[in-house]
């Protein structure tokens, strides 16, 4: 496939736009520079080189007898998970690759995925089984199940309310956790049949942020020490403001009662 | 046997959740589920044979890890789906809540405990994927 100057700038802002919704999405880095190369390759580049961490994309396509082209993206999301886009996005690369598609129809579908965030309802559901599940994991009762499917509903809104005013992680998840400590722990001491712990171990494994840690880890291990290290400092730190704001609310309740 | 069918099936519906919260089709959401459910008995399992709290984290997390890769290839999608779901069960977030109740009562004897154990847990599942993972690397380099 024979691309015009023109064309080759147009795929390469394809290749970061996909490149910055699987950071978004939560993908790892090796799957993204993964990604990444085998589209530019698959568009008849000579040469495809992808540099990724996590708030960085690089991208050099190297032509038969035509200077490279080259373009770099910074990224600012701090890299949720959204499976809904990352599984549609796994499956526009498989097609490009398997024969490249035309590019302004790439174009579009990329807008397309873009667009097409996982539904709040289904997040608000899932915290809602999440927090009660958990709770009774860890040896709740029934009833524990039921306070901490309330509470995840709870911290789910919460979030969803702190998520649009852009507030840095760090920030949110101490102001998560502080309030819901408190209010856990407020209504497990005036309600006696329930069990504080239980239901705060339930919906703190709701906020644990596990997959960006699992992804980190496993960054580290296939050899891109960079992100993977970038990401753990980013994890800890956002464990500790989690650890910290439940203990604050810890110590808050223990005066109380 | 009650209480560990209890916790089986928490931990189904738990993942569950997870697996919505993070956007996972219903199409997929019974087998992530059904990872975090086998998950979890094989560490019941290894955690009743061998009295040492160091291997059955370790080895469910390995044993999730394979099973997500085996999904992913049956299901042609990515592995990270079923990972995380899978994995979930197995972080010591009990541990990690007793570790902060027992610092903030100035318990620190038991507080270190926990803190120890937290740690341990996480340390097991690391190591359980890094096994995983090179046993893979290992297999695709010879084929390659």
């Amino acid at each position: 496939m024979e691309l015009t100057r023109y064309q080759q700038y147009y795929l390469l802002d394809c290749m970061l736009e996909m490149g910055e919704l699987l950071l978004d999405c939560g993908a790892e880095i090796s799957r993204v520079e993964d990604t990444l190369t085998r589209v530019g390759t698959a568009y008849g580049a000579k040469r495809t080189d992808v540099f990724v961490i996590p708030s960085l994309i690089s991208i050099t396509l190297n032509y038969p007898e035509k200077e490279p082209v080259t373009e770099t993206r910074r990224i600012h999301s701090t890299g949720g998970t959204d499976f809904y886009r990352m599984e549609k996005l796994n499956s526009l690369s498989r097609d490009c690759c398997r024969e490249p598609i035309d590019l302004k129809e790439l174009r579009a579908r990329l807008d397309h995925v873009a667009a097409g965030k996982k539904p709040f309802s289904v997040v608000f559901w899932g915290s809602v089984l999440g927090g009660g599940g958990f709770a009774v994991f860890f040896g709740g009762t029934l009833l524990d199940g039921l306070a901490g499917a309330i509470f995840g509903a709870g911290i789910c809104l919460l979030q969803y309310a702190l998520g649009r005013t852009e507030l840095n992680p760090v920030a949110s998840n101490l102001i998560v956790s502080l309030l819901t400590g408190l209010a856990i722990g407020i209504v497990a001491g005036l309600i006696p049949a329930l069990h504080m712990d239980k239901i705060m171990i339930g919906d703190i494994m709701l906020m644990i942020p596990g997959l960006a840690m699992t992804n980190a880890l496993r960054n580290i291990l296939v050899g891109n020490t960079i992100s993977g290290t970038m990401r753990l400092a980013e994890c800890l730190t956002w464990a500790g403001a989690l650890a910290g704001g439940f203990m604050v609310a810890l110590a808050l309740v223990d005066r109380i009662f | 046997m009650k209480e560990i069918l209890y916790q089986l099936l928490s931990a189904f519906v738990g993942s569950m959740g997870f697996a919505l919260v993070f956007g996972m089709r219903r199409r997929y959401l019974f087998a992530a589920s059904l990872g975090a459910l086998l998950g979890w008995g094989v560490y019941l399992l290894t955690e009743h044979f061998l009295s040492n709290s160091f291997l059955p984290p370790l080895l469910a997390a390995a044993f999730a890890l394979s099973y997500s890769e085996i999904m992913a290839k049956a299901l042609k999608t990515p592995a990270t789906l079923f990972v995380v779901p899978a994995i979930i069960p197995l972080v010591p977030g009990g541990s990690l809540y007793y570790t902060m109740s027992y610092a903030v009562q100035r318990d620190m004897a038991n507080a270190r405990v926990y803190g120890t154990r937290t740690l341990e847990s996480a340390l097991a599942i690391a190591a359980g994927i890094s096994f995983v993972l090179a046993v893979r690397e290992l297999r695709t380099k010879r084929q390659g």
